[in-house]
Order: C-alpha cells, then sequence, then structure tokens
C-alpha cells in the first residue's frame, strides 16, 4: 500500500528539503554569491521582485539563489516574507515623469523630445550563442567609450502631448485612495487601482500570454505604444519633523504607456488608454499589462477584456501553487469518483441488457 | 488600518531585555504566536463570525501569503491559527490521515510557531484541521473543524464567475444548479456529482462543501460542532454553526446517495461503517481499508468501539452507519445510500 502508507514524519519532509538542497550544491563549480546573482542575473531578480510584490533586490537574489532559479518560487518566498513585515509608512505617490530614464523609446513618434534613448538592450543583438562567454573574462565592453557625465535630460512624457490635445481617454481611476489587494480581497467589478496592482503582480508569462491573445484576434486592442522607458524612480516619503518629501530609496522600473485606437466616446472620438509598470527590467510585461489594461476598460466579451477572467488567472503564486497542488493525494475524491463511474456503468450495462432483451425494463429504470 | 487599531501584546516582563526574550519564547523566533500578526487572525475571526451569522454564506477576506503554497492548505492555516490558543490541542488530517506528508507539514509549522500540542486522536483535539474529510468519530460542542477548500462556490460548475454568482446567491437563484442536476440524470441515469456536492444550508445558501465525500455530507447536518470552510487562494470564508439544517440537493424522485462499498470492509480493522478507499496490493489483489486512519487504529485494538464511544448519549446521527441516520443503513452494509 505504498502511496497511502507515505508515512511522514517531519523526518521525511527534512530529507526531502536536504536533498533539494542537495541538487544546488552538487556539482564541480562554485557556488554563486547572492551579489553574483544579483548583479548578473538581474532580469530574474527583477522578475522575482515584480512578481513577489516586494522591491528588494538583495533579498530577491537570495529568494533566486534558494530557489534555484525558479523565479515563481522566488517571488512565493519574497510574498511570504513580505506578509510577515511590518508597515511603517506609505510613501509619497511617485510620478513616473521623476524616472532617471537609462532607456526610452517611443514607437508613435519618429522623433520626441528628448530624444529616443536606446539603452541597454538585447532588441537588435542577433541571436547568436557567445561562445566566448564559455570562458568569460568579464571584460566591459564599453570600458573605453568617452562620455561626457551629463546629468540625464529631462524626458517630456509622449502621452502627454497627445492628453493636452484631448485625443487620450482618461480611464476612471476610481476613489482617490488606491485599493491595496494585498489588504482587502478583489471583488467584482474591481477598481482600476486594484486591477493595475494585480496586473503588476502578475505572473510575466501569463501578462505575456494573456496579452498576446488579444494581440493574435481575441480581442480588440492593438497598440501603439506611445512610449516604453526603464529607469530608476525615485521613492519619496514626508520627513516625519519638517513634512517635506525627502528621497529615501531608487526603485528600478520598467513603464509602458499605450494609446489603442478604439474611440472611447462616439460623441467625443478619443483614444483609449493603457498603463503598464513593474519593478525591474521587464519590458514585455510592461507592455502585456498596458493591452491588459486598455482591455479590460472595454470590458468585452473576450477573455483578456474581462477583468474577472484576467485577474483570477494572472497571479502566479496562485496559478502555481494550485496546479501544483494536484499532486497531493487525491485518493479520497476518487475513491467518490470512482464510485460514481462504476454505478452509472451498472446502470447502463442493466439497461443495455434489458433494450437487448425488448423489454419494458428500460422505462422503469428511468423512474429509479 | 490606523495606529489605534494595531494590536497590542501585553507583557508581564519589567525590563525590555526581559520583554524581547519573552516573546521570543513563544513559538518561532522573530515571527509573532501563530506566525499571523494579532490584526490579521482578528480579522479572520471577525470573518469567521459572520460566516457563523450567516451560515453557508460566503465571506471575503483578505488572505496572507503563507510559508505554504496556494492550495495546499493555505486558508485552513489560517483559519486554525486564528482560532488556536496556547493551550489549545490540534490535529491536522490529509485525506484521512494524520501521516500523509502535507498534514505532518501543517501540524509542524502550527507546532513551530504556536507551540500547540498535537495529536492524532479526534476526540482529544480542540481544532482539527482537515482536507477533504469529516472524521468517523462523532465531534462535540467544544470542537472546531477546519476544512480546507479548493472552491469556494458550488456554482462554479455551472459558471465560471463569480460576479455572476454572487448576484444568484443574493437572490438564491439556484435553477442553474437544478437544472445541471436534472440535465445529470437525464444523460446519466443518476447524478454523477461525486465530491464537492451542493449542499443547502439553513435553507437559504446553498454551499460548497470542500471536496469531501458524500458519505461525510449528511455529518453536517444539525451537528454538536461548529465547521469552519476556509479558502487561501481564492479568499473566502463560511461556517456551518453547530445544529444547522444541511441539506444535499436531489430530488423526490432521486435521492441522494452515499458512496456504496457492497460487501466490503476494512482489511485492517474490519469495519464495514466506515469509509473505505481501495489499493490494488503488489499481488495484484484489491483491497479496501479504513480511511480515517486514527479511528481505523482504535477499531484494530477493539473492534466492537461504536463512532460514539467518547460520547455521553449513545446512537448519536453521524452520517452513515450512525444508528439514527438517514441516510445511512444501521445494518454493516457499509452504508448502501438509500
Amino acid at each position: 500500500m505504498g502511496y497511502v502508507a507515505v508515512t511522514a514524519s517531519e523526518e521525511v519532509i527534512e530529507r526531502a528539503e536536504d536533498l533539494f538542497e542537495k541538487q544546488r550544491v552538487d556539482g564541480d563549480g562554485e557556488q554563486v554569491t547572492v551579489s553574483q546573482t544579483d548583479e548578473q542575473f538581474g532580469r530574474i531578480v527583477g522578475q522575482a521582485t515584480s512578481e513577489g510584490g516586494l522591491y528588494a533586490p538583495r533579498l530577491a537574489a537570495l529568494a533566486v539563489k534558494q530557489a534555484q532559479g525558479d523565479t515563481a518560487e522566488a517571488a512565493f518566498l519574497l510574498r511570504a516574507y513580505r506578509s510577515t513585515l511590518e508597515r511603517w509608512d506609505e510613501s509619497v505617490p511617485a510620478d513616473p515623469a521623476d524616472m532617471v530614464a537609462s532607456r526610452r523609446v517611443s514607437p508613435a513618434y519618429k522623433d520626441v523630445p528628448g530624444g529616443q534613448i536606446l539603452g541597454a538592450t538585447k532588441d537588435y543583438t542577433q541571436r547568436l550563442l557567445d561562445f566566448d562567454l564559455l570562458d568569460d573574462d568579464g571584460e566591459d565592453p564599453t570600458e573605453s567609450w568617452d562620455l561626457d557625465p551629463a546629468d540625464p535630460p529631462e524626458l517630456r512624457n509622449v502621452v502627454s502631448v497627445l492628453r493636452e490635445e484631448g485625443l487620450l481617454h482618461d480611464p476612471d481611476d476610481g476613489p482617490d485612495e488606491p485599493v491595496d489587494t494585498t489588504r482587502e480581497p478583489v471583488t467584482m467589478p474591481a477598481e482600476r487601482s486594484a486591477v493595475l496592482q494585480e496586473l503588476a503582480r502578475g505572473e510575466t508569462g501569463a501578462v505575456t500570454a494573456l496579452g498576446y491573445s488579444s494581440l493574435r484576434g481575441y480581442g480588440q486592442v492593438h497598440p501603439t505604444l506611445g512610449e516604453v522607458r526603464t529607469g530608476e524612480l525615485p521613492v519619496q516619503i514626508e520627513h516625519p519633523y519638517t513634512g517635506e518629501d525627502a528621497t529615501v530609496a531608487h526603485a528600478e522600473v520598467t513603464e509602458c504607456e499605450a494609446v489603442v485606437p478604439v474611440f472611447a466616446k462616439r460623441d467625443d472620438p478619443q483614444f483609449a488608454f493603457g498603463y503598464g509598470l513593474c519593478f525591474g527590467r521587464n519590458e514585455r510585461k510592461a507592455i502585456g499589462m498596458s493591452v491588459l489594461d486598455a482591455g479590460i476598460q472595454l470590458d468585452g466579451e473576450e477573455p483578456a477584456e474581462n477583468a474577472e477572467f484576467v485577474l483570477d488567472v494572472v497571479d502566479g503564486i496562485d496559478s502555481f501553487g494550485f496546479i501544483e497542488h494536484l499532486k497531493l493525494p487525491h485518493y479520497v475524491t476518487f475513491q467518490s469518483t470512482l464510485d460514481r463511474i462504476r454505478s452509472i456503468r451498472e446502470r447502463k450495462m442493466t439497461e443495455g441488457a434489458a433494450d437487448a432483451a425488448e423489454s419494458d425494463v428500460a422505462e422503469a429504470s428511468a423512474d429509479d | 488600518m490606523t495606529d489605534t487599531e494595531r494590536a497590542v501584546t501585553t507583557l508581564e516582563s519589567d525590563s525590555i531585555d526581559d520583554a524581547v526574550a519573552e516573546l521570543a519564547d513563544d513559538g518561532l523566533s522573530g515571527y509573532n504566536f501563530a506566525y499571523l500578526d494579532e490584526h490579521t487572525k482578528r480579522e479572520v475571526r471577525r470573518a469567521i463570525l459572520k460566516g457563523i451569522a450567516i451560515p453557508g454564506h460566503q465571506v471575503p477576506y483578505a488572505s496572507r501569503p503563507m510559508p505554504l503554497a496556494r492550495g495546499w492548505g493555505t486558508g485552513g492555516i489560517q483559519a486554525s491559527l486564528s482560532l488556536l490558543g496556547p493551550d489549545d490541542t490540534f490535529k491536522v488530517i490529509d485525506q484521512g490521515a494524520d501521516e500523509s506528508v502535507n498534514a505532518a507539514n501543517i501540524r509542524r509549522l502550527a507546532d513551530r510557531t504556536a507551540d500547540v500540542d498535537t495529536t492524532s486522536d479526534t476526540t482529544n483535539a480542540d481544532v482539527i484541521q482537515t482536507r477533504h474529510r469529516i472524521p468517523e468519530e462523532v465531534m462535540g460542542d467544544d470542537q472546531i473543524l477546519v476544512l480546507q477548500v479548493p472552491i469556494t462556490d458550488p456554482l462554479r460548475k455551472v459558471d465560471g464567475s463569480d460576479a455572476a454568482n454572487r448576484r444568484r446567491h443574493a437572490h438564491k437563484n439556484y435553477g442553474r444548479m437544478w437544472v445541471h442536476l436534472y440535465e445529470n440524470v437525464v444523460e446519466w441515469g443518476e447524478i454523477k456529482i461525486s465530491s464537492r456536492y451542493p449542499t443547502m444550508v439553513a435553507g437559504r445558501y446553498l454551499m460548497d462543501p470542500s471536496p469531501i465525500p458524500r458519505w461525510d455530507v449528511p455529518k453536517l447536518d444539525d451537528a454538536d460542532n461548529l465547521f469552519v470552510f476556509a479558502a487561501g487562494r481564492e479568499a473566502r470564508i463560511y461556517a456551518v454553526p453547530p445544529h444547522t439544517e444541511v441539506e444535499p440537493l436531489a430530488f423526490e424522485d432521486e435521492s441522494f446517495q452515499v458512496e456504496r462499498f457492497p460487501d466490503q470492509s476494512c482489511d485492517a480493522c474490519g469495519s464495514d461503517d466506515t469509509f473505505l478507499t481501495e489499493v490494488e496490493t503488489d499481488d495484484g489483489r484489491r483491497v479496501y481499508s479504513c480511511n480515517d486512519t486514527s479511528f481505523c487504529a482504535k477499531r484494530q485494538d477493539d473492534p466492537a468501539i461504536p463512532k460514539d464511544h467518547h460520547r455521553d448519549a449513545s446512537g448519536v446521527d453521524w452520517g452513515p452507519g450512525t444508528p439514527d441516520s438517514e441516510d445511512g443503513s444501521t445494518a454493516p452494509s457499509g452504508g448502501d445510500g438509500q
């Protein structure tokens, strides 16, 4: 009776944990440090901070190391830790226009105030395996660059140009105080702030896939991007003594603003608007989020335009937990299911035999 | 939440160092007693109280991320940890077994963070957390059964939208479920729902009793104990208070049936009045054994003890195979459900 009799003393669980840990240290190489993880696997660390909903890159790097690179697991570790932390204060609402952008592209215009800043991107690299990295000497290819340490330019928000012209529909943001979905359960219809928070914490693959579904034809939203930016966003709190806003940290974020040629109002046609923002460098998530934000405002029939559907499936911690719970024993429910199918089969066979005998039993059995 | 609402822990110590030491000794160091902060536990208890006040109604609450995966009992453990006090005894079962890996893991969390006593004996426990079974032994009015819930709404079978289903509950509009059951009968000759059987609570709310087998559904009716249903991922809590009328949906001419184990008894203790599960052995035999491992162990010592052996009264109604049950037969047939 192997499976039923799985005895699960704590020792068994601890041994399973030990075996998992062994997989990390079993190779010939040196153990990667948390600093190395933070510095060299920045995308994974960024994904963990974003899906974990906790901006703590070093803890995220620790989580990535502990989870052996599984981003869903790393995000989960961060969320569980986050829920035990006391909340000291809330920041002043951050204005993304204050972002120190290291990259900004505006697909909507050929040129924009402040210019297109390609920045660090692999968008145009040819996807060839770089065998030089097999023997990586850590050389910085930009070392010999001769650059002015000028202040970063003030970047005017591209979408604000459209907004000033009255071409852009401003979504209904609901009450001034945003909903916090980590403190209040999400109920439908959800405020836009709740939708944006859930999307910002959504699983990258899920946000990408659901956003793509809209482009693929299961939805109306196929946006033009006003801009995509990555950079450092100052986080400010109100100083407890002076009352002035004081910058206490910077968070690396990716932002996307999408203009959607679905005219929001019949009498005053305007573009619909979609917004995406997430921690870390993660352009596909920010873009996917902007598609979903715009789609949900349309409140259409398609999956990516149905807030309830999107919010029900977009969270990685939820989907990962429930998908993997199928590994748990289910023999009670399965016994119950066996009972049903056997009972129905017996009945069908009895009926079949009765039909073959051309008797009236079939009619009678329908009344059982 | 305002500062005045913040929970206050009263300490007996004179100095700050002593106070910190006192706190540190209480369960897992660095964490509050029973892991969750007091404000969260109070919020969960409020949701439970609201659930008790409106039997069968799903109460939304702010489910916290727990150090267990969602879908693995995070709702149940939040309810349990909110209800447990330092002097309580806690039992955890998963699919009827105390020794299952997941039950052991949940018990370990409660043991580490709340430092409560744990037991595998149903009759000794104050709070029992369970995944998909109600124990065979009759529970009393001083006990709480916390059921882990994967899917909170019985109407999810007929409509995926919670927003639409909340409206149906508000209007007591269960027509779609009745049609679903009727179509079952037309297509299959009987209702083919195995577990998660839709159940009417106090004549008002249709409730998903969690994936307990149909065998356990009659135990919910007019019980002495409180049942708390808690879902972590779906952030809902609901309850069946003691002595509430709970009735599985059925037709006049198509009655509710529990699982049948014709001519079978437990391979280990010989019981033929308990929920059995079947196993294929290595030598190709199919044997049945009691699913409730704790009660099976007692029956192995004394095959004659009834399910209410620990109660003053005898003949307590506790589902199939108990003397006064309307649903199960009293004969040692394993309860054919008619």
